[in-house]
């Protein structure tokens, strides 16, 4: 996925999106309230602390045992009669699809949201062999006939207002392009993809989590597309990163309680559906992918394959908020995004470890308890070590150097503070104060603390 | 190495592991689990109805539809592909208290998508099977017997244009639970 992606930087990519901003405040806005409604949500539920750190526990436990759980869940799903498969990469995952597709004859098929199939960027590969792919969340339908990508991994056309859906809808399901209210576009959106599934030869489905024990797999949606969709055709292919995985249903009680809370603030889901047996005269397929998973759980970053995806880190961040989705460059987005696309490629995303403010509100919303802010501070140290920040890093260099030496230190801020007030305004604030483009520099002392100090003592 | 040898070889231990200690939750209780199942289920778009008789005239009488009603506690079994069903009416094992979901398990009594092409379900719970939280619902489930089944809490929805919830996105538009027996 990520070599579809130039190398980006966020704050310029920020720079566009806080452009309208009006909108960049709406997008705040409702961001804030969605993170609002998980907090009552987290505070109904007294055991909520106990939930998040037995999650944590599951969690860690599982990706130590990864290996046995995996063969665990690929022998028990195949005494259901579940077929598995394992991609090692992007490229190997598209091509399975791609031939199982073709091994069934079938030509449509109908999506439902899967993070992994936009990271592996399957509906292109799909569509370059004259499948048709319809995207069923209503979210992602809107991005997908917009021609565009999901701006977060729940929400994902939080970028776009009514009114641009309703431009989209009018192109596309001849809507009416005066009409932007939510009502009417979705009823719209329903009879249209009503028709897609009725056609559908095979179903694509993403995976919340896996079930070792049981050999079987749980979905969970508000639309019930991934229900409606998997149960008409008589194809239906699953796809999970390999993280996807826990050790048995058990467990599930305690992932259900937090996920949906965590998400959207409701107390579960609308659909909670678990998967153990291929439909009567149907083909289930389960295929595990890694890309990169694997490489990542032997670094310091192995934490974030806990994640997940609710996405309350990116509805609480402060960043994130303000700069949207896009803004990352990256299929996931905020501070987990940030934190997997830095461990992936931290030459093309150095920048994504400083679009933090440290303020480490993704580690409390949490509910597999990843330290995100730790994580992040840590990738710092990777990412200032990348050629193109070169510049910063030689000036981080050289104000060390500076810091180090206290008499030269104390000469130099004096001189700063006597000659700053007595420079004009378009010296001090050039294109070089990055800081003091959105702010203004503040006023300097007449003493330091140093010279008060050593008078007062 | 074939994908799965490669990615089992990158993971590198494959020894069975300690089973997990039990984890003390202490999940939440309720003085009226019925009372809070209600409670959870509208929050969720829903709608309980506390119901003696739950024939299928009767059930029907709470909604308004066009087209076919369809029991499937009756020995009908509904055509795939059927567009025209105005009402379902199933039954859940189970519901649970703290969210307002039902456990619904169509077995080989009805295809499982009926469940999300009917316009209205009406899901008949007795109330003495109603369970406090997602903890004990699971300890019901007997996995080996399962093909298909969900939980479902209130009709299906979505909040993808501009955060505003719509009622009915691609599953039943009203979904009613009707509780029988003594209250």
């Amino acid at each position: 996925m990520s070599d579809r992606f130039p190398p980006m930087d966020h704050a310029k990519n920020a720079a566009e999106f806080t452009a309208d901003s009006e909108r960049a405040h709406w997008h705040d806005r409702a961001l804030w309230f969605v993170r609002q409604k998980r907090d009552r949500a987290a505070k109904s539920v007294p055991e909520w602390e106990s939930l998040r750190e037995a999650a944590e526990t599951i969690k860690m436990h599982t990706m130590e045992h990864l290996g046995f759980y995996l063969e665990r869940f690929e022998s028990q799903a195949r005494r259901n009669g579940i077929e598995v498969l394992w991609a090692a990469d992007a490229e190997e995952f598209r091509h399975i699809v791609a031939e199982i597709l073709r091994e069934h004859g079938a030509e449509k098929v109908v999506k439902s949201k899967s993070m992994l199939t936009e990271e592996c960027g399957l509906n292109p590969h799909l569509e370059s062999l004259g499948i048709e792919v319809t995207d069923t969340d209503l979210g992602e339908r809107i991005v997908q006939l917009a021609g565009d990508h999901p701006s977060h991994i729940v929400l994902p056309a939080i970028h776009m207002k009514k009114e641009d859906v309703a431009d989209i809808f009018s192109k596309h399901l001849h809507t009416d392009p005066d009409n932007a209210d939510p009502f009417y576009l979705t009823r719209a959106a329903r009879d249209h993809l009503r028709e897609k599934f009725l056609d559908a030869d095979a179903a694509i489905t993403g995976i919340n989590f896996a079930l070792a024990e049981e050999g079987g797999f749980v979905v969970c949606t508000n639309e019930g597309n991934a229900d409606l969709g998997t149960a008409l055709p008589s194809l239906h292919i699953a796809c999970m990163g390999l993280e996807k995985i826990i050790p048995s249903a058990q467990d599930l009680g305690i992932f259900t309680r937090l996920l949906a809370r965590s998400a959207t603030g409701q107390a579960i889901t609308t659909y909670t559906s678990h998967f153990l047996k291929p439909k009567p005269g149907g083909r289930l397929y389960v295929i595990i992918v890694d890309n990169g998973r694997s490489r990542l759980l032997n670094t310091r970053h192995n934490k974030a394959l806990s994640c997940i995806r609710c996405g309350a880190c990116m509805n609480t961040c402060p960043v994130y908020r303000r700069s949207g989705g896009h803004s990352y460059g990256y299929v996931i987005p905020g501070p987990i995004g940030s934190v997997l696309a830095g461990a992936r490629e931290i030459e093309r995303f150095a920048s994504l470890p400083f679009a933090c403010s440290l303020c480490a509100s993704c580690d409390n919303v949490c509910p597999v308890r990843i330290d995100l802010h730790a994580q992040l501070y840590r990738e710092r140290r990777a990412a200032i070590n990348v050629p193109s920040y070169g510049e910063k890093r030689r000036l981080l260099h050289l104000a060390a150097w500076v810091m180090q030496r206290p008499k030269l230190y104390g000469v130099l801020m004096k001189t700063v503070r006597f000659v700053l007030p007595l420079l004009p305004r378009a010296l001090v604030y050039n294109r070089f104060n990055v800081w003091g483009r959105e702010r203004e520099v503040p006023e300097p002392a007449k003493r330091s603390f140093s010279e008060i100090y050593r008078e007062r003592r | 190495m074939n994908a799965k040898e490669r990615i089992l070889h990158a993971l590198g231990r494959r020894d069975v592991p300690k089973e997990l200690p039990a984890f003390d939750i202490g999940p939440m209780r309720f003085s009226d689990v019925g009372a809070a199942f209600s409670e959870a289920l509208e929050a969720a778009g829903g709608e309980t109805v506390e119901s003696r008789e739950t024939s299928a005239e009767t059930i029907a009488g709470h909604f308004v539809f066009e087209g076919r009603i369809v029991d499937t506690r009756e020995s009908v079994t509904p055509t795939t592909n059927d567009r025209n069903i105005g009402l379902l009416i199933v039954e859940a094992e189970f519901g649970v208290a703290e969210n307002g979901a039902v456990w619904i398990d169509p077995k080989e009594r009805y295809p499982r998508e009926v469940l999300t092409l009917a316009e209205n379900l009406a899901v008949v719970l007795k109330r003495e099977a109603i369970v406090p939280t997602m903890h004990e619902a699971y300890e019901r489930i007997d996995f080996a017997e399962i093909s298909y089944a969900l939980f479902m809490a209130g009709p299906s929805k979505t909040a993808d244009i501009e955060q505003a919830l719509v009622i009915g996105a691609h599953g039943a538009i009203g979904m009613k639970v009707f509780l029988e027996g003594e209250g």
